[in-house]
């Protein structure tokens, strides 16, 4: 178990401070961190290790909670315990922010950019979910104003093709959201969790989408659409999500990210245990039941909770890693033979 | 932001930690170590405390607003019952025309029947007299009218006479004032709002009519959405000389629909009243209304009105043009192939928002903006009926040609109009008409909660 994740290099990114999030650009040549030092940072790879290649540093007043790529790779978001959200565009190794996204009444946890790169989400400890839209001249506009969760929204994220919306929330639940008419609706509450759920994650297809928990597990549920075979009831014509598999018994601590990668399939889990976990489907699971094994566990892989895990998108078994403890680590996973 | 409102905690002797259990219905008691069990108080929100703080932004639920307020209406009336000759107070409802066309909507009603049952149904419970906002919105109009074009003449001499945006919505007034006072607090249109008119006619006019002083009438409003009850407390609105509301109580069109309901009367069922008058000489037996939807017509009149004392050009029928969404429309004035005038009407959080950041940046290309919190208008309030079994989108229609079906008139052309300015206000643009049909606004501090959780 603990061979399968190999540690291949540690830096110390936000130094005296948390790393709260990390994300890797669409080329998965490099990798964006941001922390409690208010700062996000740019990492290449030189040789095997890795280095700050930009640091942006006059975008926020406190805490970066999150960063997100646009689609093209051509824009950074990061989104602020300040209440805004800034974009930044890359000039090379240069970030300059060329807006701020004002308008939630506290801290935003969340920024997402949609797979056309035209929309953005938001989401914020006022309990509402923002979505944006960017046009030719690099103008934003707010589109949408969704309240439907009644607590701190903790995390969004977008269907990888299409105009789908998700986002997790201190309410213990996840919900879902499109566009109707000319506003966003929201169309499934997913319920099951015991507490907060902490991020989320599509698979690679789309069809089904990972939560994980402070309940201290990770769930997957699946879409069924109206008419399905399966015979699971939809209501009008919105598709109906039905949790599928139940991971628990395997972290000991809240689970704040869950990572699915979208070349081999394997799940990554971040722990306030401290540990980095990785799960991969049976070969031979039922789609509609589906089972999954613990296939890496390694405990300690820092010295405090583990915030964010990351799978490169281009480089197999590439997997990043932060802390409350300030660092990023770089991991290398092979499936263990026999499984 | 959370609520900050203080909670006076009545210290008792004892020591020891106390469990608090939550009942089935809601209720909390607490369970000391011996067992013994007390019911807690629950904390109540007054409408003052929900000013004071800078907290929460506006919502139609408003939850923390105590929603007692047909039960104060009862109060007084009750009171009146058993009050001595000459100790009564005099009591005035004062109807909005988007709440008149919920209840017609509802009952299966017209407009006209609507007015005239509502009528009989609040003088059988003691109310004296029964008025209808769409008088007082002519003022609101016509101010507004004249402030628009004083301010597109002045603009040489302020940079921040341009936009003029509408005020008369106090969602929208309660989130400027906590969110961005600074920034849009000199844009605010001063002219008052239809009911705080209505406050004005009638403890001051009517009341000097009825040889009464303001602090004997009590005055109430049926308004379509919570936040006129904001509006209604507002210190500016408050007569500090007989310590009087101008408008003492405001009651949603789903209160009165309670108050219907707890005094077993089917509206339909009862013989219509003649419609009461607030200027004596004219007898008001026909409703009427105004153009331009069903939140007051701000962009309309103020437009066409422009459009004329400006331009010089008569614009017949006002063009609306949507833009990202429905809530969010624009209306233009070309002349000679120039756009002269360029208005929007912007409805809704997300449109707020937009405009906001427009304002901010410098980049807002409109010379006026009506903006309503709810969308699709007043008729679309949080205090509106809902019917049960009809889809919300079908009977938001149904409301709006309800309302529409009122005939429309001219705010100059209202019998009583002119002769108030007159008589009462002593001309237009008087020092008595701007303390009268004017208000201001106060930016709100923000409270800083300087807190330390991790989040």
């Amino acid at each position: 178990m603990k061979d399968s994740l190999v540690l291949l290099a540690r830096v110390p990114a936000h130094p005296d401070s948390r790393c709260w999030f990390l994300a890797w650009n669409p080329a998965g040549t490099l990798l964006a961190s941001c922390g409690g030092d208010r700062r996000v940072r740019i990492w290449g790879r030189e040789g095997d290790s890795w280095i700050c290649k930009s640091v942006l540093s006059e975008g926020h007043q406190r805490t970066v909670r999150k960063v997100a790529w646009s689609p093209c790779g051509n824009y950074l978001a990061s989104a602020s315990f300040d209440a805004t959200t800034c974009i930044w565009k890359k000039n090379q190794d240069d970030f300059e922010c060329v807006t701020t996204l004002e308008g939630h009444e506290n801290e935003v946890k969340s920024v997402a950019w949609a797979p056309s790169g035209n929309l953005l989400a938001t989401c914020s400890r006022d309990k509402s979910v923002w979505v944006w839209e960017v046009d030719e001249e690099d103008e934003y506009e707010c589109v949408s104003v969704l309240n439907s969760h009644t607590q701190d929204v903790k995390h969004v994220v977008w269907h990888p093709s299409q105009e789908l919306l998700a986002s997790a929330s201190y309410d213990d639940t996840v919900k879902l959201y499109r566009e109707e008419e000319d506003d966003w609706v929201c169309y499934a509450t997913l319920e099951g969790h015991e507490s907060t759920v902490w991020s989320l994650a599509f698979d690679p297809s789309g069809q089904r989408l990972a939560s994980c928990s402070d309940d201290r597990t990770v769930r997957i549920w699946r879409q069924y659409l109206p008419d399905n075979e399966q015979g699971v009831a939809c209501s009008g014509s919105d598709p109906s999500w039905k949790c599928i598999c139940t991971l628990s018994g395997f972290h000991s601590r809240t689970i704040y990210d869950v990572a699915w990668c979208q070349l081999t399939g394997a799940l990554a889990t971040a722990c306030g245990d401290d540990a980095i976990r990785v799960f991969e489907e049976d070969p031979s699971s039922d789609p509609q039941q589906p089972t999954f094994s613990l296939t890496a566990h390694l405990p300690q892989a820092h010295s405090q909770d583990v915030n964010c895990v990351a799978w490169n998108p281009k480089e197999q078994g590439l997997l990043a890693s932060c802390s409350d403890d300030g660092e990023v680590a770089f991991w290398k996973y092979q499936r263990p033979e026999g499984i | 932001q959370d609520c900050i409102k203080p909670m006076k905690v009545d210290k008792r002797s004892g020591s020891g930690v106390a469990k608090i259990h939550i009942e089935d219905d809601g209720s909390y008691f607490q369970v000391s170590q011996d067992g013994g069990t007390r019911k807690l108080e629950k904390a109540k929100i007054s409408l003052d405390d929900c000013l004071a703080c800078s907290g929460c932004v506006t919502s139609a639920e408003t939850v923390l607003i105590t929603q007692q307020s047909h039960e104060e209406l009862r109060k007084v009336l009750n009171a009146n019952k058993t009050a001595a000759p000459g100790q009564e107070r005099l009591v005035v409802v004062s109807v909005s025309p988007q709440s008149r066309a919920s209840l017609a909507a509802q009952f299966g009603l017209n407009p006209t029947d609507t007015a005239r049952k509502l009528t009989a149904f609040f003088k059988t419970i003691g109310v004296h007299y029964v008025f209808d906002t769409s008088f007082s919105r002519n003022f609101s109009l016509l101010e507004s009218q004249r402030e628009f074009v004083r301010r597109f003449r002045g603009q040489a001499d302020s940079r921040q006479a341009l936009p003029v945006l509408t005020s008369a919505c106090p969602g929208w007034i309660c989130y400027a004032e906590k969110t961005h006072g600074s920034l849009l607090i000199p844009y605010l249109s001063t002219a008052r709002s239809p009911q705080q008119v209505m406050g004005s006619l009638v403890k001051d006019f009517f009341a000097q009519q009825q040889h009464l002083t303001p602090d004997r009438i009590y005055h109430v409003t049926v308004m379509p959405c919570y936040d006129k009850k904001l509006e209604a407390s507002r210190p500016d609105f408050f007569n500090q000389e007989y310590q009087t509301r101008d408008v003492d109580c405001v009651v949603t069109t789903g209160e009165v629909f309670k108050l219907l309901e707890e005094e077993g009367v089917s509206l339909p069922e009862l013989e219509p009243a003649p419609l009461d008058s607030l200027c004596s000489s004219v007898p008001a037996q026909e409703l009427s209304s105004h153009r331009g939807g069903g939140s007051g017509g701000y962009l309309e009149h103020v437009f066409r009105h422009a459009a004329r004392e400006l331009f010089g050009i008569h614009v017949d029928e006002v063009t609306y043009r949507p833009l990202r969404n429905k809530d969010f429309q624009e209306v233009t004035l070309e002349k000679e192939g120039q756009v002269v005038l360029h208005f929007a009407a912007a409805y809704g959080f997300r449109n707020i928002q937009n405009l906001v950041q427009k304002l901010k940046r410098g980049r807002c290309p409109y010379h006026y903006v009506e903006v309503m919190a709810c969308p699709a208008g007043c008729l679309n309030g949080g205090g509106q009926l809902k019917a049960p079994t009809t889809p919300g989108k079908e009977l938001l229609q149904r409301v709006e040609t309800l309302y529409g079906m009122v005939r429309a008139e001219a705010p100059e052309d209202a019998p009583g109009v002119q002769e108030l300015y007159g008589d009462w206000l002593q001309g237009w643009g008087s020092e008595r008409a701007g303390r009268l049909l004017h208000t201001r606004y106060h930016a709100v501090e923000k409270a800083s909660s300087g807190l330390g959780v991790r989040w």
